[in-house]
C-alpha cells in the first residue's frame, strides 16, 4: 500500500529534532476551518479560547526539548494556540526573556497572530485562527513560528553575552585608571 | 565616553566662555543639577556681570562640618569663598576679570566643587590612616544611599550601599558589580573590590546607619597606602566618588542597548511573518490601457 | 490535466463552496463573506454576471439544482435563500430570492438539494438538520427538523439517490444516515439496503470514526446509493458498504485530513482538503489509496528584475533572497481545498471535476489525464 508523501515543505535543516517535531505538529494542528459558535448565537470565536464544547477541542500536545524548553500546541476546529516556553538558564536570561516578550506583546497588533498574554506557564503564545490561515500561506506561518523560536533563543543568549562583555569592559576601564 | 567627567561641564563652560569674552559679558542666572541630588546656582550678585556667584547644595554638606570643611575649601579656593547664599550650602564668588595667573586651573577648580566636597571627607580619612588613627563615617551622599568610609591601621575601605529600584536593575547591576570583583585581578595596582548583595551585608556595616536591605548592592573598595599616597590621592578621589554614578550610568546604557536590539529583532521577525502574506498581483496595463497578462 | 484560475484576487479571498449549473456554463461561489457571485464560464475565462447579496453574514453553503435550476444558499445568519431565475415586475430576468425560515438558532453550515430538486437539507450548528420542501398552497418553503441524536454541528450532508435517505457527517465524530422522507413530497418510503423503513427524522444507521475521534468533514453516497464514503479529521477515509452487511472500512492516510469527497466511478472516489491536492481512492470490497491527482510541479516564482520590487521586498520581508521569498508550494492549489464539484459527467462517472480553496482559485481537473500522469499508476 502506498501513501501520499506528507505535504509539508522540506525542513530547512534536517538534523534538528526539536524544531522539526514542532514543525510537524504545527502543520497537522493548523488544519482550521471557519466555524460559527454552536453555543452562542451569531458568534464566531476561536474555540480554543472560549472552550465551549469539548468535542471541538483537540488534545493538547507538548513538544519539549528539556524541562525548561517546550512548546504547547492546543488545537481546535477553528483556531490553534501555540505557547512557547523559552529556555532561561539564569536570572539574566529570565529578565531578558521577560522584557523581550513584553516588548513584543505590546506590539501584538502588528504581529497579528501574537496573543497579548501568554498561556500560564509559558513565555509567549500565538493564536492562529482560520482567518489567518485563509489570508496567509500556512507553511509560511509554520516557518514563522519556528524561526521565532530559534531567533529568540539566539537573541537572548547574544544579549546576555553583550551585557557580560559590557560589564567587563566597564570594570576594566574603571579599574585600569588606578 | 566610558568614564564620567569629574568637572561639571556646564559650570566650566559658563565660566570659560565669560573669561574669553572680549566684549561685554552677558549676565547669567541658572540652576544646574548634578549627580546625586547636587544643585548649583550660578548668578550675578547685584547685577554685576563680571562677578559670578556659584553656590552648591549637596545633601551631605552638614556632615562635612565636623571635618572643618571651611578651611579645606579655603585651602583650594582662597578668597573666592564667600558666605553661603540662602538655600545653598556653600558659595564661591568668581571675579571673571581676576582669574589669577592661570585662569584654566581656577575655572577647573570651580567646576570641581562637588568633587571637592567629597574630597574634604576622603582627605580627612586618608590623613587619619596615615596618622595611624582609626575612625569611620556613614556618608548619606544621596537620598537613601550611603557610603561607608573606614580608616584602618593599614588601609581605608570604602563601601557603597547602592539601591536598585527596578527589579531588572538588580540583575544587571549584579552582573556589573561581579565584573568589578572579577576583573580586578588583571590590574595589580587597582584596589581590591568586593561585591555583596542583599543578605551578604559586609561585616563592617553592622551597627552602622549604612543602608542595607533586599534591593541593595554593596561594593567595597580596599584602598592601600599606595592608593592614598600624596601624589595618588587626588586621582583616587576623582575615581572613587564617581563610582556609584558610573555603575548606574552603564546599567542604564546596557538597558537602552538591549531595547534597541529587541526593537531590531522585533522588526526583523515581523518581516518573517510578512513572508506568509501573498503578494497582491498587480494588473499591468499597456500604454493603451488594456490589461497586460504576462504569459 | 489541471486548469487553474485565480477567481479571487486583489485581495485574495478564500472560497468555501461552489456550485455549477446543469450545463456547467455558470458557477456560483462565495468568497467567505455575505455575497454569492455567479460567474459565467466559457471553458477558458470566468466573467462575473450576478451578485446575490441577501445574506447578512458569511455564506457557508451553495447548491444549484440541476432539476429545477434553483440556487439555494445558507449562511451564518441562520437563513437560507432559494433563488429562482425569473422575470421581475419590470419584465427583466433576475435571480429572485425567497427567504427560507430554517427555524434554527445557530449558523447554517451546509446545504444540498435532493437529487430530484424537490427538497433541500441544511446542516447547522444548532445540532439540527432542516429538511425544507415547498408548499405550493402557501407559496412557502417549509422546514422540518431532524434532531436526534445529533450532538454537535453538522459539517456535511449528502442525499441518497432515492431522495429520502440523507447522510450527515457531524463534529460529534459520527456519520449518520437519516430518513428524510416527507409525506406528500416523496413517494412512500420503503425498506432499503441501509435498513428498515423509518419515519422522518429517525436514524437508519450510525457509524463512528476511530477511537481517536474526528470531525466528519465530508460524506458522499455512491451513485447507486449502496455505499457511503466519508472523510474525517483523524486523517482517515471510511467506506461503508450496505451490500456487504454494512461493513465499515477504514483507511488511515499519511496526508492531512480531507474536507471534501466525491465518487467518480462505481469503484473510485476522490478526496481533497488540508493537503492541497486531490487524492484518488478505490473501493472494490477493500479500501485502497491510489495516489495524488496533482503532479506537484515546482512553481516558478516570477523573477522580477524591477529594482522597486527588490527594495520593497527588502523593506517588508527583510530579504531579496529567492528561497525565503519563495512562498509558493509545488501544488496547484496554494491553500486548503474546501469544496469539490463534478464538472463533466455525473456522479459515478466523472470525467472532470472542479475544486475551490482558501487560495481563491478554482481548478478544473481532468480525471483521465490526471490518472495517466499519476506517478504510482504503474504500480
Amino acid at each position: 500500500m502506498s501513501f501520499a508523501p506528507a505535504p509539508k515543505p522540506k525542513p530547512t535543516s534536517t538534523l534538528q529534532p526539536y524544531p522539526d517535531a514542532v514543525r510537524s505538529s504545527l502543520s497537522a494542528a493548523m488544519c482550521l476551518q471557519n466555524f460559527a459558535s454552536q453555543v452562542v448565537e451569531r458568534h464566531n470565536k476561536p474555540e480554543v479560547e472560549v472552550r465551549g464544547d469539548e468535542e471541538l477541542l483537540m488534545n493538547p500536545v507538548v513538544v519539549s526539548r528539556s524541562d525548561k524548553e517546550s512548546v504547547l500546541i492546543e488545537g481546535s476546529v477553528n483556531a490553534l494556540r501555540v505557547s512557547i516556553q523559552i529556555k532561561q538558564a539564569d536570572m539574566i536570561e529570565e529578565i531578558l526573556c521577560k522584557k523581550f516578550m513584553g516588548f513584543m506583546m505590546m506590539r501584538a497588533e502588528n504581529f497579528v497572530v501574537l496573543r497579548r498574554k501568554p498561556v500560564p506557564g509559558y513565555d509567549v503564545s500565538f493564536l492562529i485562527t482560520n482567518f489567518h490561515t485563509e489570508q496567509m500561506y500556512k507553511h509560511k506561518l509554520v516557518d514563522f513560528v519556528i524561526q521565532f523560536m530559534t531567533d529568540i533563543d539566539k537573541e537572548i543568549s547574544d544579549m546576555k553575552l553583550t551585557v557580560n562583555a559590557r560589564a567587563r569592559i566597564c570594570a576594566e576601564s574603571f579599574l585600569s585608571q588606578f | 565616553m566610558i568614564l564620567l567627567e569629574v568637572e561639571n561641564r556646564i559650570l566650566s563652560e559658563v565660566l570659560s566662555s565669560r573669561a574669553s569674552e572680549t566684549e561685554e559679558i552677558a549676565p547669567v542666572d541658572m540652576t544646574v543639577a548634578d549627580f546625586d541630588g547636587t544643585m548649583y546656582h550660578v548668578s550675578n550678585p547685584e547685577g554685576d556681570a563680571t562677578k559670578v556667584l556659584v553656590s552648591i547644595s549637596v545633601p551631605f554638606f552638614h556632615q562635612l562640618q565636623q571635618f572643618d570643611v571651611d578651611s579645606f575649601m579655603k585651602g583650594i579656593y582662597g578668597d573666592m569663598v564667600t558666605s553661603p547664599e540662602s538655600g545653598y550650602d556653600f558659595s564661591l564668588l568668581v571675579d571673571i576679570s581676576k582669574l589669577g595667573a592661570n585662569p584654566e586651573v581656577t575655572i577647573s577648580n570651580v567646576a570641581r566643587l562637588r568633587r571637592n566636597c567629597f574630597a574634604a571627607v576622603f582627605t580627612k580619612f586618608f590623613q587619619m590612616q596615615k596618622d595611624g588613627k582609626m575612625d569611620s563615617i556613614v556618608l548619606n551622599y544621596k537620598e537613601k544611599e550611603t557610603m561607608f568610609i573606614n580608616a584602618m591601621k593599614d588601609r581605608v575601605t570604602v563601601i557603597f550601599s547602592t539601591l536598585f529600584t527596578d527589579k531588572d536593575d538588580i540583575v544587571i547591576g549584579k552582573v556589573f558589580m561581579k565584573a568589578f570583583q572579577d576583573v580586578r585581578g588583571r590590574n595589580p595596582s587597582a584596589p581590591q573590590v568586593l561585591f555583596g548583595h542583599a543578605k551578604d551585608v559586609p561585616r563592617e556595616l553592622e551597627g552602622t546607619s549604612a543602608l542595607t536591605g533586599d534591593n541593595v548592592g554593596y561594593v567595597t573598595f580596599v584602598l592601600f597606602p599606595r592608593h592614598i599616597s600624596d601624589d595618588k590621592m587626588d586621582h583616587t578621589i576623582d575615581l572613587i566618588h564617581t563610582f556609584r554614578d558610573y555603575l548606574h550610568y552603564h546599567i542604564k546604557c546596557s538597558k537602552a542597548y538591549l531595547h534597541q536590539r529587541m526593537r531590531a529583532r522585533t522588526s526583523s521577525l515581523l518581516k518573517v511573518l510578512n513572508r506568509a502574506r501573498p503578494d497582491a498581483e498587480k494588473e499591468k496595463k499597456t500604454a493603451t490601457g488594456r490589461t497586460f497578462v504576462r504569459k | 490535466m489541471a486548469t487553474e484560475f485565480q477567481l479571487m484576487k486583489n485581495p485574495v479571498l478564500p472560497l468555501f463552496t461552489h456550485a455549477w449549473n446543469k450545463d456547467k456554463t455558470q458557477v456560483c461561489v462565495s468568497p467567505g463573506d455575505n455575497k454569492a457571485h455567479i460567474y459565467s464560464f466559457d471553458g477558458k475565462n470566468y466573467k462575473l454576471e450576478h451578485t446575490l447579496e441577501d445574506h447578512t453574514a458569511t455564506i457557508t453553503g451553495i447548491d444549484w439544482s440541476a432539476e429545477s435550476n434553483d440556487i439555494v444558499t445558507c449562511g451564518h445568519d441562520r437563513n437560507a435563500y432559494v433563488y429562482c431565475w425569473k422575470k421581475n415586475d419590470a419584465g427583466v430576468e433576475v435571480w429572485d430570492p425567497k427567504l427560507v425560515i430554517l427555524r434554527i438558532n445557530r449558523a447554517a453550515t451546509c446545504v444540498k438539494w435532493s437529487p430530484n430538486g424537490k427538497k433541500f437539507a441544511v446542516g447547522s450548528g444548532a445540532r439540527v438538520i432542516s429538511v425544507c420542501y415547498f408548499e405550493e398552497d402557501n407559496d412557502w418553503w417549509v422546514s422540518k427538523h431532524i434532531k436526534r441524536p445529533i450532538r454537535s454541528t453538522i459539517l456535511s450532508i449528502d442525499w441518497h439517490p432515492n431522495n429520502y435517505l440523507l447522510a450527515a457527517g457531524s463534529a460529534d465524530f459520527k456519520c449518520r444516515i437519516f430518513s428524510a422522507a416527507v409525506k406528500g413530497v416523496d413517494e412512500k418510503n420503503k425498506e432499503t439496503e441501509w435498513g428498515a423503513r423509518k419515519k422522518f427524522g429517525e436514524v437508519v444507521q450510525e457509524f463512528s470514526t476511530s477511537t481517536a475521534g474526528g470531525w466528519v468533514h465530508a460524506v458522499s453516497f455512491s451513485q447507486d446509493g449502496t455505499k457511503v464514503a466519508f472523510a474525517a479529521h483523524d486523517s482517515c477515509v471510511y467506506v461503508v458498504d450496505a451490500t456487504d452487511n454494512l461493513k465499515m472500512h477504514r483507511l488511515p492516510c499519511k496526508a492531512l485530513p480531507y474536507r471534501t469527497i466525491e465518487w467518480v466511478s462505481a469503484t473510485e472516489f476522490v478526496a481533497a482538503g488540508f493537503d492541497y491536492v486531490p487524492a484518488l481512492f478505490s473501493f472494490t470490497g477493500a479500501l485502497q489509496y491510489i495516489g495524488e491527482l496533482d503532479t506537484r510541479q515546482e512553481k516558478e516564482t516570477k523573477s522580477t528584475f524591477r529594482a522597486l520590487d527588490k527594495f520593497r521586498n527588502l523593506d517588508s520581508k527583510g530579504t531579496t533572497e529567492g528561497s525565503a521569498l519563495k512562498t509558493k508550494v509545488n501544488t496547484t492549489h496554494q491553500n486548503c481545498i474546501a469544496d469539490l464539484q463534478i464538472f463533466a459527467g455525473e456522479k459515478g462517472n466523472v470525467a472532470k471535476f472542479t475544486t475551490v480553496g482558501s487560495d481563491g482559485k478554482i481548478v478544473v481537473w481532468d480525471l483521465a489525464a490526471a490518472k495517466r500522469s499519476m506517478p504510482s499508476s504503474a504500480a
